[in-house]
C-alpha cells in the first residue's frame, strides 16, 4: 500500500475537472429547468388564480343580472297583472253599465208602452163608457147626454150665481167649452140661463176635442165642470185594481 | 497479486506512466458528463420531463434534500462539489460488477486525493462563509489551548477520509479476488453484491462526511452545530 502523489495529483485535477463537468452539463440544467418549472407552475398558478377571481367576479355578475332579470321579470309580470285586473275590472263595469242601461231602457219601454196601453185602455174604455151612457139615456129616456148635462148645469146655476159673480169680477164674458159642438138649441139655452144668473155677461162657445164628454164653464178666474172625466178616472181606478189583482205591474 | 491499480501502468504520455486508476477515472468522468449531456442535451422548461431527467432531477434533488438537512445555509457550491464526489466514488464502486473494471476508489490514491480535495475545500468554503479571521479563530476554540488538538482533529478527518473508502473499496476487491479463486462459482457472486452494497454505503458517508465537515466550517458560531455522521 502507496500513494503515488502524481497520481493523488491527477486525480485532485481529474476531482476538479469532474466537478466543473457536471456543474455544467448536471447540476444547472437540472436546477435551472427546475427552478423554470417552479417558477412556470408558480405563474400558471397565480395566473389560475386570477382567472378563478375572474370567474367568481363573472359568476357574482351574472347571479346578479339573473337576480335584476328574474326582479324585473317579477315587476312586469306585477304590472302586467295589475293592468289585466284593471282592465278586467274596466270591462266589467262598462258590462254591469251597459247592462243596467240596456234593463232601464227597457223598464222605460216597458213602463212607457203599459202607459200608452193603459191610456188607450182608458180612452177606450171611456170612449165605451159615453157610448153606453148616450145609447142609454137615448133608448130609456129618448134623450142625450149634452141635453142632460145641459139641463143639469142649468138648475145649478142659479145657486152658484152668486159665487160667479163674485169671481167674473171686472168680466164680462162666460166661456163655454165643449168636446163638440152643442146644438144651437142647446147653445140658446144655456146661454139664456147662464144670462138669467149673471145679466152682465156675455156668452161665448168653444170646442176642444181634448175635453171630456161635457161640458166646462169658465167665468173670470173661476171655473165650472160638468164632465165624465171623473167617472172615465174612476174606471181607470177600476182598471188598475183588476190589473193589481192579476199581478200585472202598475201602468201609471 | 495487485492491490492497487497505481500499480497497473496501461500506456504512457511523454514518458509518464498512466495507470489504470487514472484511466479509470477518465472513464467514470465520460460516463457521468456523456449521460448528463445526453440527458440534459434539449432540456426546455416546455417540454415535459422524460423518465430519464426525472431520474436526473431526483438524484440531484435527492442529494440537494441530503445537503440541506445537514446544512444550516444551503449553498448550491456545496451541492456541487459533494454531489460531484458522491457520484464519481457510487459510479466507480458500482461498476466493479463490471469483469476487468478497476475502481478508480481502490486506490489509496485517489481517495488520498478527494481527502486533499475536502481538507482544502474545508478552508475555503469556511473563509468564503465568515471571512479569514473568523476561520482562523475556530480552531482556537473554545480556547487558545485546543489550537494544536483542532490541527490534529483537522488532518485526522482527512486521513480517516481517505482510509476508510480505501479499505472498504480495496478490501472488497481482494476478498472477492481470493474468493475467486477458492470457490469461483458461489462466494464472489455473494461478495460482489456485498461489494455493491459496500460502495453505495461508502459513497454515501464519503459525501456526508464532507459536506459535514465543509457545513461546519460555514456554519455562524452561534449556529446550530452540524451533525456528524459516521
Amino acid at each position: 500500500m502507496s500513494i503515488d502523489w502524481i497520481t493523488v495529483a491527477a486525480q485532485i485535477a481529474n476531482f476538479l475537472v469532474l466537478v466543473w463537468l457536471l456543474r455544467r452539463f448536471l447540476y444547472r440544467p437540472i436546477l435551472d429547468g427546475i427552478d423554470a418549472r417552479e417558477a412556470q407552475i408558480t405563474q400558471r398558478m397565480s395566473e389560475a388564480a386570477g382567472i378563478r377571481a375572474q370567474a367568481e367576479e363573472a359568476e357574482a355578475r351574472h347571479e346578479a343580472e339573473i337576480a335584476r332579470l328574474k326582479a324585473g321579470r317579477e315587476g312586469v309580470l306585477a304590472e302586467v297583472r295589475d293592468e289585466a285586473e284593471a282592465e278586467r275590472d274596466a270591462l266589467l263595469s262598462g258590462a254591469r253599465e251597459r247592462l243596467e242601461a240596456e234593463q232601464a231602457a227597457r223598464e222605460a219601454a216597458r213602463k212607457d208602452e203599459a202607459r200608452r196601453f193603459a191610456a188607450d185602455l182608458e180612452l177606450r174604455g171611456a170612449s165605451a163608457l159615453v157610448a153606453l151612457l148616450r145609447k142609454a139615456l137615448n133608448d130609456l129616456a129618448g134623450e142625450t147626454l149634452e141635453e142632460r148635462i145641459v139641463a143639469r148645469a142649468a138648475g145649478r146655476l142659479p145657486a152658484m150665481a152668486g159665487d160667479l159673480a163674485e169671481a167674473a169680477g171686472a168680466s164680462h164674458e162666460a166661456i163655454v167649452t165643449t168636446q163638440d159642438a152643442l146644438p144651437e138649441a142647446l147653445q140658446k139655452q144655456l146661454a139664456q140661463q147662464i144670462r138669467e144668473a149673471l145679466p152682465h155677461i156675455d156668452v161665448q162657445f168653444e170646442t176642444d176635442t181634448a175635453q171630456s164628454p161635457g161640458l166646462s164653464l169658465r167665468v173670470g178666474g173661476a171655473q165650472l165642470g160638468w164632465t165624465v172625466a171623473s167617472y172615465t178616472d174612476g174606471l181607470q181606478a177600476i182598471l188598475e185594481d183588476a190589473h193589481k189583482a192579476r199581478g200585472v205591474p202598475d201602468a201609471a | 497479486m495487485q492491490l492497487t491499480p497505481d500499480e497497473m501502468i496501461l500506456f504512457t504520455i511523454a514518458g509518464y506512466g498512466v495507470n489504470a486508476t487514472i484511466v479509470f477515472t477518465w472513464a467514470v468522468m465520460a460516463i457521468l458528463t456523456g449521460a448528463s449531456m445526453i440527458i440534459t442535451w434539449n432540456l426546455r422548461p416546455d417540454v415535459p420531463p422524460n423518465r430519464w431527467r426525472t431520474v436526473l432531477e431526483a438524484i440531484v434533488l435527492t442529494i440537494q434534500g441530503q445537503i440541506d438537512e445537514i446544512s444550516a445555509q444551503p449553498d448550491r457550491r456545496l451541492l456541487y462539489f459533494s454531489g460531484t464526489l458522491f457520484l464519481f466514488i457510487i459510479t466507480s464502486n458500482m461498476l466493479a460488477i463490471v469483469p476487468g473494471w478497476q475502481a478508480p476508489t481502490a486506490s489509496l490514491s485517489t481517495t488520498a486525493g478527494l481527502a486533499l480535495a475536502v481538507l482544502v475545500a474545508v478552508p475555503l468554503f469556511g473563509i468564503g462563509s465568515r471571512g479569514l479571521g473568523g476561520y482562523l479563530h475556530s480552531y482556537m476554540e473554545p480556547n487558545i489551548i485546543m489550537l494544536p488538538f483542532n490541527i490534529i482533529g483537522e488532518a485526522s478527518r482527512g486521513i480517516s477520509l481517505a482510509i476508510r473508502l480505501y479499505g472498504n473499496v480495496m478490501s472488497g476487491a481482494v476478498i472477492a479476488a481470493i474468493l475467486l479463486g477458492v470457490a469461483p462459482f458461489f462466494f464472489p457472486v455473494v461478495m460482489d453484491m456485498l461489494g455493491l452494497l459496500t460502495g453505495v454505503i461508502q459513497a454515501y458517508i464519503f459525501a456526508i462526511l464532507a459536506t459535514v465537515y465543509i457545513s461546519s466550517a460555514t456554519a455562524a458560531p452561534d449556529a446550530p452545530t452540524a451533525k456528524e455522521q459516521t
